[in-house]
């Protein structure tokens, strides 16, 4: 037990600290296998059949991640998604995992997979 | 001439009375400026001010917020869901600060006076305070772009994420 000790205070401190969108993305990769930025582009972009208020996510992210979007119902601007506009972007992973949650299924109609959280997640850092 | 009400006692008394009404006024702030109290620390702004403005919780009665919060998995179509802990903590703030408790100021109880006891409006825009506040706000004007919709306060009200709605602080963007 002594020698897990280390470990679960690493773990405990977790949440409290904000991570880098690189670390984000390596540990997408770590369940997911190589991302692709290409696929991730894709994703951003599709239309898809499927959804209940939007079909695409560049409905209320605009086409350009650097650029502000607006929710489609309410209107609200949006801050960028890319990280090179938007710092705090891909920093807080309960906060990526709750939107990739709730905007997939929103779109789809269904969970993204980890592949696709990895593959959007590395597409969003390499636009520079 | 005789200006037997002029004199400088009568002036006095009205400078007086002047004085007290300004002082009045001045020690009214609340009440004057359309501020709405809103809830401490960055819950409430990250969690309920993501989608749209993080509107006040005294835009409504507690009831009215006890219901939304018993359903946010369907909230207006969407899913907003919260974890347990933090569902708890910002519906105690909502109903700590809602229309019809003890505290609530003058335009607070205004709104809910105007909503029958036995309803729980689950919409602000559709309640009689908000129609009466915004009639002289042209249908075309809530068209544009960058405003969509009369639920978008922050497009207009610059400041409404810290509960302020005060004249002063209106700006419709073109
Ligand atoms: C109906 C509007 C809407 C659509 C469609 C939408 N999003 Fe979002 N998205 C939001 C809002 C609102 C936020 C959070 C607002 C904020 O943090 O500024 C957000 C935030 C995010 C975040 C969080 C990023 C971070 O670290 O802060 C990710 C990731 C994301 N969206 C991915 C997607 C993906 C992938 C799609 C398409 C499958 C999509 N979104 C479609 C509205 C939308
Ligand atoms: C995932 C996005 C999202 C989140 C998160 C969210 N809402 Fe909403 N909310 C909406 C949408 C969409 C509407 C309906 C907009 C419309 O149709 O005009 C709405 C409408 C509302 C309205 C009615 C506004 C009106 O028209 O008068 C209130 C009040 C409200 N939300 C409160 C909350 C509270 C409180 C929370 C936090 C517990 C919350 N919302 C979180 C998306 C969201
Ligand atoms: C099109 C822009 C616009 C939008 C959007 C808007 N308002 Fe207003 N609002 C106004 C104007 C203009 C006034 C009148 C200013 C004045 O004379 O005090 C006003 C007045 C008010 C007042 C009264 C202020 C006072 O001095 O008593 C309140 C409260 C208010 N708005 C709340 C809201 C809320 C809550 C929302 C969102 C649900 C909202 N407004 C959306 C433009 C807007």
């Amino acid at each position: 037990m002594k020698r897990y000790l280390p470990l679960l205070a690493l773990f405990a401190a977790l949440p409290l600290q904000a991570e880098t969108p690189q670390q984000i993305l390596d540990a997408l990769v770590a369940q997911a296998g190589p991302a692709s930025a290409a696929r991730g582009e894709q994703l951003f972009r599709a239309k898809s059949t499927a959804g209940k208020t939007a079909d695409a996510c560049t409905s209320c992210h605009t086409d350009n991640p650097k650029a502000p979007g607006q929710h489609v119902k309410t209107h609200k601007t949006i801050d960028p998604l890319a990280p090179v506009a938007q710092k705090d972007r891909f920093t807080d992973p309960a906060k990526v995992e709750k939107w990739f949650k709730r905007n997939c299924n929103e779109v789809l109609a269904r969970a993204c997979t980890a592949q696709e959280k990895a593959d959007f997640t590395a597409y969003m850092i390499s636009v520079k | 001439m005789d200006h037997a009400g002029l004199n400088w006692k009568n002036l006095l008394t009205l400078a007086l009375a002047v004085g007290a009404t300004a002082f009045a006024i001045a020690r009214a702030p609340a009440d004057d400026e359309a501020i709405f109290p809103m809830p401490a620390g960055k819950t409430y702004l990250n969690e309920c001010g993501s989608c749209h403005t993080a509107f006040a919780p005294g835009l409504l009665p507690a009831r009215s917020w006890r219901k939304m919060l018993a359903g946010l998995t369907d909230h207006f179509g969407e899913d907003a869901s919260l974890d347990e802990p933090q569902r708890l903590a910002i519906l105690k703030d909502l109903e700590t600060l809602a229309a019809d408790t003890p505290q609530a100021n003058l335009r607070m109880r205004r709104i809910n006076g105007a909503i029958p006891g036995n309803a729980a409006p689950q919409r602000i825009t559709e309640s009689g305070y908000f129609k009466f506040m915004h009639d002289e706000v042209p249908r075309h004007i809530w068209q544009r772009k960058k405003i969509g919709t009369p639920g978008n306060c922050l497009a207009c009200h610059t400041r409404a994420n810290e509960g302020r709605y005060g004249e002063r602080e209106v700006r419709i963007p073109q």
